[in-house]
């Protein structure tokens, strides 16, 4: 308990240093458009949240559209990848056929795949969300597959000498194994899909907070655009460590409370 | 609880387990050809009888057991298993319980045990009482909602022993499973095993490198060398029920059984 109130604190602390050398840098700067303090940010976040977005709808519409594009995208990749990456794990002719492709999809610059994406598929929807799943799922793959070569032989052969079936094993014996990869590459997907998503709807579609970073960016105007980066972070770093922290510490109990 | 130790194991003439000339072949790593590991071997196992093998470690042992529980094939003779007389008709249930634990970690005492109930497809509802009866069989009741980690290395494997039995085998095969612990503890742990069979009532092969052991548990025991692992020898131990560990005619078998081992071992060398 008493690490938990110190690692917050020094979290706490940190952000706060963070936020007292913005307000010196943007007080040295003294130029409004360059590098606007704190509090004109978050006075231009109070407008954001107020007023309707420049095709007249509230804010709220577009952080909620690209919350539900991440979670689609993410959760598609995730599922294909853990499948694709246990395929990969449990059969020999998957495993020496895909591991010739991924190296090719995982080299791959991200960037180039979205404007492959949209030149494919033009400006909407399809291109960018195409383009998570073939960035995210090969790398949830190679990670899934990696833990499959890493489960405990002996399990299965006990499992076997029980006359366990797939559909157990999987659910008692594989799965809980690949946990601790699943986690990994949950992270890395996580980060990957927000990333990519901004990205697409910066570039390629209408509404989503990237829609709403690339307006202000054609207006110049710095304060909208830092408001907005702001919210997004603050964001992700909610859920990353609300909801999968959580998650992950519930997953792992068996550990914790082995005498740790 | 000294003197109950286990009582007369019940002696009937049907065959649980019948193993004949059993042959098994590795490949040879990275060359052509193989090496035999097992070489014409034969056991047979009477209904309710304890029946050890025991040689030096890495002989084909633990393969043998494998090949008699169906987990690996054998390249040539047979083995035949049958259930017990009470449930004649069913496939024969195999019971297992290997030199270290096996336990799914991140699964509670109990759900490790429900893990090879659903694997048997025994029905759900007799699922409470199987864990309840087999955990306090092997001295853990209380102990459902742990997870094995908590658990000292002999309690793990007691959770092994209750996990084997809580499907109510006809054999049980037993693969070196005090080797890992402790003297005391193993002791212990035979000591309790004698109480714990005498009440469940399986079949039981049991492999060990440990002729003190394999004597102070056993009703008969093969004894086999290595290198092709070969029988070389079937010895009845006929001392009565209950026996102490520390009994001196089982210090003379063994001593006898030893000096049995290393004229066959000498000879082939």
């Amino acid at each position: 308990m008493e690490s938990r109130t110190r690692s917050l604190a020094l979290r706490v602390g940190s952000i706060l240093l963070l936020l007292l050398l913005w307000w010196v840098a943007a007080q040295l700067v003294q130029d409004g458009d360059i590098l606007p303090g704190p509090g004109a940010i978050a006075r231009a976040m109070v407008a954001d949240l107020s007023t309707p977005d420049p095709e007249g709808r509230s804010p709220f519409f577009d952080i909620g559209i690209t919350l539900v594009r991440i979670f689609a995208t993410f959760s598609a990749a995730m599922l294909l990848g853990i499948g694709i990456g246990l395929a990969m794990g449990l059969s020999r002719l998957v495993e020496r056929s895909l591991l010739a492709v991924t190296p090719l999809l995982l080299t791959m610059p991200t960037i180039l795949m979205v404007f492959l994406a949209v030149m494919w598929f033009g400006y909407g929807e399809t291109g960018g969300l195409l383009a998570v799943l073939v960035v995210v799922t090969p790398y949830v793959a190679v990670n899934i597959h990696e833990g499959a070569k890493a489960m405990d032989p002996s399990l299965i052969e006990m499992a076997a000498t029980f006359n366990a079936g797939h559909g157990l094993c999987l659910r008692k014996i594989y799965l809980p194994q690949l946990m601790p990869y699943i986690f990994a590459a949950f992270r890395y997907a996580f980060g990957v899909t927000w990333k990519i998503v901004a990205l697409a709807e910066t570039f390629g579609l209408k509404h989503g907070i990237g829609y709403m970073f690339f307006f202000w960016f054609e207006q110049f105007d710095m304060r909208q655009v830092l408001a907005w980066i702001i919210m997004f972070v603050a964001m992700m770093l909610a859920l990353e460590h609300g909801v999968f922290a959580r998650l992950e510490s519930r997953a792992f109990a068996w550990r914790a409370s082995a005498g740790r | 609880m000294t003197q109950s130790n286990g009582g007369a194991r019940p002696r009937l003439d049907r065959t649980a387990i019948a193993v004949e000339n059993l042959t098994k072949l590795f490949p040879k790593p990275g060359r052509d050809g193989a090496f035999t590991v097992l070489e014409g071997i034969s056991i047979t196992v009477e209904e309710g009888a304890f029946v050890s093998i025991v040689g030096p470690s890495g002989c084909g042992k633990s393969t043998l057991l494998n090949v008699i529980a169906g987990i690996e094939t054998s390249d040539g003779g047979s083995v035949r298993l049958a259930p017990r007389a009470a449930r004649a008709n069913a496939e024969p249930r195999i019971g297992y319980v290997f030199q270290s634990p096996r336990l799914l970690n991140w699964l509670t005492v109990e759900d490790n045990i429900r893990f090879v109930l659903e694997a048997q497809n025994v029905p759900r509802s007799s699922w409470p009482e199987l864990v309840r009866r087999n955990l306090a069989l092997v001295g853990l009741a209380g102990q459902e909602r742990n997870y094995p980690l908590n658990l000292s290395g002999g309690m793990q494997q007691r959770v092994a022993i209750a996990r084997a039995l809580a499907i109510e085998p006809d054999i049980l095969l037993m693969d070196e499973p005090f080797s890992h612990l402790d003297a005391i503890t193993a002791r212990k742990m035979r000591f309790d095993l004698m109480e714990i069979l005498a009440r469940a009532k399986p079949t039981i092969l049991f492999v060990t490198h440990d002729l003190a052991e394999a004597v102070f548990l056993s009703d008969r025991i093969y004894m086999m060398t290595t290198r092709p692992a070969r029988i070389f020898k079937r010895v009845s131990i006929d001392l009565p029920r209950p026996r102490q560990p520390e009994d001196d005619r089982i210090f003379e078998l063994e001593k006898t059984l030893m000096r049995d081992f290393f004229s066959v071992v000498e000879a082939g060398a």
